[in-house]
Formats: C-alpha cells, structure tokens, sequence
C-alpha cells in the first residue's frame, strides 16, 4: 500500500498563505500527518477521480474529509463539490467548506448540493485555527463513515 | 213626370244632403259681405272649441293666431272681395289658446250684381300634417346642420341622401354621390364589408360604431366609425339604410400616438432595468470579491503576526511584541470593517420580504443574545408594550440588535445605565424608540449620525467601524419608514424610527 493511499484530509486551497495557515493549525493539533494537497478545482477533481497524475489512486481509497474552498482557479469549489456528491463512488466522502465567503447564497447552494458543512474562515488566526483543529478532530476522530461496499 | 213642385223639393232635398255630407266632411263657416259669421257647422265649433252662440255675429278675428302678416289677411279679402276663390293654410287660435292648422277654401257667393253676398269657408284640420312637416324640417335641419357625415342609401347601397358633414368628411358633393353607389367610398380591400353590411340591414340590424377605413375624393384614407340603422317605410318594410359616420383619424392619430409612447417609454423602463440589474451585478461581484479577496491577505496579516510571536517570542523584545499585536488589532479590525460593509450592501440589495413581526419577542430574544455586552454591568432595561409591525424579520433584527447594542454600548460607562424601549402611535404608523442614559453626542453633529464610517465618538472611547447605523437607516428607508435621533452630550440619547402596524386584514 502506498503511502498515499491512507490520505486523510484532502486540503483544496489555492491561496498560499491561507494553505500555510491551515496546515500549521492541523500540524497543532498533530491532524497534518495523512494531508494531501490540491492547489486548483482539476487537481482536486483529478485526485479524487484517479486521474491525470492521480491514475496510480484507486478510488474507494477515499480521503475521510475533503476542506474545499469556495473560489478556486480552473475548476471552482462549487463545481468541485457537484461532481463529487454527484457520483456514486464520491459521495459519500465528507466535504467541508473552508471559505472567506459570507454570502448567503453560496451557503445555500453548498447545502443544496450536499456539502456536509460550511465553515467561514475568520480573519483572527486564533479562531481562524480553533476552526479547522475542531473541525478535522471531528470528521477524523469522531466521525462514523459508512462502509463502503466492496 | 214630377211637378215643378216635387223638382223644387227634390232639388233642395239634394242640396241639404250635400250639405249634411259637407258638415261631415269640412269645417264650414258662413259670413256676410262684411265679415260678421252668420253660419258655424258643429265641426268648427269642436276645433275652435266655441260655441255656436260665442262665434255668431263675431268676425274671424275670433281664430286670429297673430301668426299670419296683415299683408296675407288682406290678400284673402281682397281675393274674395273680387268674388274669386281664395285657397290656404291657415293658423288659428281656440278659445283655449291652443293653434290649429286649417286647410282653407273660401267660396263667394255672389249676388245677382255679382257682388258677393256671402262667403262659405270650407276648412279641413291640416294641423297633424303640419306638425309632422315641422318636426321633419327640423330634422332635416338638424341633419343638414350635423358635422357627422349622414347619408341615405337604399338596399341595393346607391346613395339617396348626402348632408353637408358627408361632403366636407368625404369631399363629394351631394350632386356627385346621389344615384352613385357608396361602394365608390370603400377601399378595394374592403369591399365585402358593404355586403355585410347590407346584409345586416336587411335582416333588420344596425351596425354600431363600426371602425374602418373609407376614401376621400382625393384618395386619402380616412378613419371613421359608422353607425348604419335600417330606414323603414311607413308599413315597416325595411327600404334602405341610414348610415351617420365620424372621422375618426384623430382619435386614431393620438391612439398610435399613445400607444407609441407607451412603447418608449416600457423599451426606456427595459433598459433602464437591464442597466440597473447589470449595476447590482456588478455590485454583487464586487461584494463578492471583496468578501473573498480582502479577508484573505488579512488573516495573512494576522496569522502569520501570530506565527510570529508563537514561534519567535522568547527572541522579541517587548516592544516588538506590542507591534505585532497592534498589526493583529488593526486587521482584526479590518476584518470587522468588511464584513460590516458587506452587511451593509448586502441589506441594501436584498429583496424585501414584508411579514408580520412580534417586535416584543423579537426584542426580547436579541437582548438575550446580547447578554455578553451586559455581563458585570448594572443595566435597569424597560420594555414597554411593543405592537407588532409589518416587516423584513431579518432586516428589522439587524435594525433592533445595532440599536440594542449602541445603547449598550454607550451606557457601559454608567454606574446605572438605563435602557428604554417604546413604542408611541402616530398616524397610522408605529413609532419604535431605544433610550439610554449614556454618553449621547452633540446635535450639531446629528446629520452625519447615520452616513457609512461616520463616527461622533473617538476609537478609544467607543470601539466601533460606523457602520451600524447607517444600516439602521438604509433599512428603515427600504420599509418606507423614518429614523432620527434626539440627544444632549452626558445625558443619553433616543432613536426612533417608524414603520407601519400591522396590516388588518
């Protein structure tokens, strides 16, 4: 078994800083261990679907919680989200969004679409780290998933 | 063979029945040569409604209407004096005052001198016929004088009359269009609606203000509505129609013309619409990126000034610690900023959704949520009777929370603060207050109250990003309602703002 097909958190984040903010928040709360980065929308999309650089993956190896953001190059967070909660395979795989939007509609139309939560990034970095720590305690350590069928 | 005598008897046996049938006939009146009646039959007595006794011996001065000239009275005189027959019709008066119409022969008996020995005047009542000619001169007056075009035709469609409103509205005289047929007036395409038309006639129904075209002499198309009826004949056979049509181009002119402006002005209302959605499009994306775009290169700012100081501490003098948290405070501050504007725009831009708010409740539970502001504080706060309102739930609870907590916020350096909260009725609409016993602001300051980063307070003293109420304001504006504020510097303040009750449906 290869090493990354144990991916825990699969972070989708285009923004470097906001990328380096995010992992050391995890690094803290030692949750960084199994983390997979995707810097646009096509790479998230090729990871989770075994594509492109990805075709090594397979595909029931799924990440225990995908942390999208909303604006994304090339393919966006919103598309990336219907794509996975649109496929069989895929949708079973948690995804929270972690984005600076506010805007009523986004959250309404992740909510439509499946997202499994919608965490807006604050600007504090303390809340900003208390956010994500809670959030992959919660989807990696407390969470349930169901099992996939073979 | 008859006796001379039985002749005579015979003869004048004759001569009383002619009169006896003359009496059933005519009105007839005997006078002398100089005018006095000597002789009334029944009838002229029942149309001059006198008697026998008050008519004989008088002149005819006794019918005398005043309607004739002297001129005519002595023409009949003269004519009879000459012992020729006078013809006419004549206007009399009753004894009751009433006038009627004789049809009038005077026959002059004469003497064997050839002298007129009396005068017999046999009348016939003419004055049913007479009124019947004046009121048909009337309407034919009242038809000459019309601007409508009224025209006769018969059923086969040629042209029996053509009034005066007819020539000026079609341009042919009478002469050119009697005998002619009318379909000479209709347009070659619309040639059947004449069929229709007749056939309508026929069957005894009008056609009413109907709407068409019709051509002038010079070719011109004229638009008219027309009115045909059916024109019966005294047995009421249906004889031929009479058809009363009005331009109507100006009416149409001025409708095209409406209607044209009507055009305008929606294609005008489109684009202005279009360019108003494309407005708040661009709004919305801007909101957007700000919202996405700004936040991030703060908490940047801000986490890595953390970073900094979580990983680089024990190497910073103190100074140097106070800066990084001064950079921390100043984006945290920012951030606070944005998503006040963002909260602002976002209210502004919203659609709004009117329901019927229990302003009671909804104050109660937003005092809750603002349990933090209150913590440790000794706050007496008054809520009186709150009607409910119509409303936006979700715009009015950002109207009430930044009222609730300025109040709050501006009584925090009281020992006691006091807050109020009312409700007073003002025509028809609801007055809603917050009192406080704070810090208050100067009057003459009182306009920049409500504009967007407008402050009467200094940072250090009062945070805040002067935003609040301006959305306050933007807010009551949308619901059609009022928002002002009455204060004195130390001695608190009071916000008040209106909105309609709620609807009694």
């Amino acid at each position: 078994m290869k090493e990354s097909s144990v991916v825990e958190i699969l972070l989708v984040e285009d923004n470097p800083q906001d990328l380096e903010l995010t992992q050391r928040a995890l690094k803290k709360a030692n949750l960084a261990i199994h983390l997979h980065i995707a810097r646009d929308g096509e790479e998230a999309l090729q990871f989770v679907f075994c594509q492109g650089p990805y075709t090594w993956r397979r595909i029931e190896d799924t990440p225990k919680v995908i942390l999208l953001d909303l604006k994304l190059p090339k393919v966006d967070g919103m598309e990336v989200l219907a794509r996975i909660k649109s496929d069989p395979r895929t949708k079973t795989i948690p995804v929270v969004m972690l984005t600076s939007s506010k805007e009523q509609n986004d959250v309404v139309e992740s909510y439509k679409l499946g997202v499994n939560s919608y965490i807006v990034k604050p600007v504090n970095f303390e809340r900003f780290a208390a956010a994500v720590q809670h959030l992959g305690m919660y989807w990696l350590l407390h969470n349930q998933p169901p099992k996939m069928e073979e | 063979m008859t006796t001379p005598e039985e002749h005579l008897k015979a003869s004048y046996k004759e001569i009383s029945d002619l009169k006896a049938a003359l009496d059933e006939h005519a009105i007839v009146a005997i006078t002398d040569p100089r005018g006095k009646i000597t002789y009334v039959n029944d009838k002229f007595c029942a149309i001059s409604k006198y008697s026998r006794e008050e008519l004989l011996g008088q002149d005819h001065r006794i019918v005398n209407s005043g309607y004739h000239p002297k001129e005519f009275i002595r023409e009949i005189w003269t004519t009879i004096g000459r012992g020729k027959v006078w013809k006419g019709e004549i206007k009399n008066k009753a004894r009751d005052g009433s006038f009627y119409w004789v049809d009038t022969t005077i026959v002059p008996f004469l003497d064997a001198q050839g002298k007129p020995r009396q005068y017999v005047a046999i009348r016939a009542d003419i004055t049913e016929r007479k009124r019947a000619e004046a009121a048909a001169a009337l309407l034919a007056a009242i038809v000459k004088s019309s601007d409508d075009a009224i025209v006769g035709k018969d059923l086969q469609g040629v042209v029996t009359s053509w009034n005066a409103g007819a020539e000026s509205l079609f341009g042919f005289t009478a002469g050119e269009m009697v005998g002619q047929p009318i379909t000479r007036l209709i347009p070659p395409d619309r040639q059947q609606e004449e069929t229709e038309i007749l056939g309508r006639i026929r069957r005894g129904d009008s056609v009413r203000h109907f709407e068409t075209l019709r051509l002038h002499k010079d070719g011109k198309l004229l638009h008219i509505s027309v009115t045909v009826s059916p024109i019966k004949d005294s047995a009421g056979r249906i004889i031929g129609a009479s058809k009363v049509a009005r331009d109507i181009t100006e009416r149409m002119q001025a409708q095209q013309k409406i209607q044209q402006f009507n055009n305008e002005l929606e294609q005008r209302v489109a684009e202005r619409t279009a360019q108003l959605e494309s407005a708040n499009k661009e709004l919305e994306a801007f909101s957007y990126s700000v919202s996405h775009d700004l936040r991030a290169p703060l908490r940047a700012v801000d986490g890595f000034s953390q970073a900094v100081l979580e990983d680089y501490a024990p190497q910073l003098p103190e100074g140097c610690r106070d800066y990084l948290r001064t950079i921390r405070n100043g984006a945290q501050k920012m951030g606070a900023l944005i998503d006040d504007l963002l909260t602002f725009s976002r209210l502004s831009r919203l659609p709004l959704s009117k329901s019927a708010v229990d302003t009671g409740k909804l104050v109660r539970r937003i005092l809750g949520e603002l349990n933090f502001q209150m913590q440790g504080r000794q706050i007496d706060i008054r809520i009186a009777d709150l009607p409910p309102c119509q409303a936006d739930p979700a715009l009015l609870k950002q109207v009430w929370i930044n009222l609730l907590s300025n109040a709050l916020k501006y009584t925090s350096k009281r020992d006691a603060a006091v807050v109020e909260v009312g409700c007073t009725r003002e025509k028809e609409q609801n007055v809603y207050f917050v009192r406080d016993n704070g810090t208050g602001f100067d009057m003459q300051y009182a306009h920049k109250l409500f504009g967007v980063f407008q402050r009467l307070h200094r940072a250090e003293d009062y945070e805040g990003t002067g935003v609040g109420l301006a959305i306050v304001q933007r807010v009551i504006h949308r619901h059609g309602g009022r928002v002002w504020a009455e204060s004195e510097v130390g001695h608190g303040a009071t916000f008040h703002f209106t909105l309609e009750g709620e609807t009694k449906s």
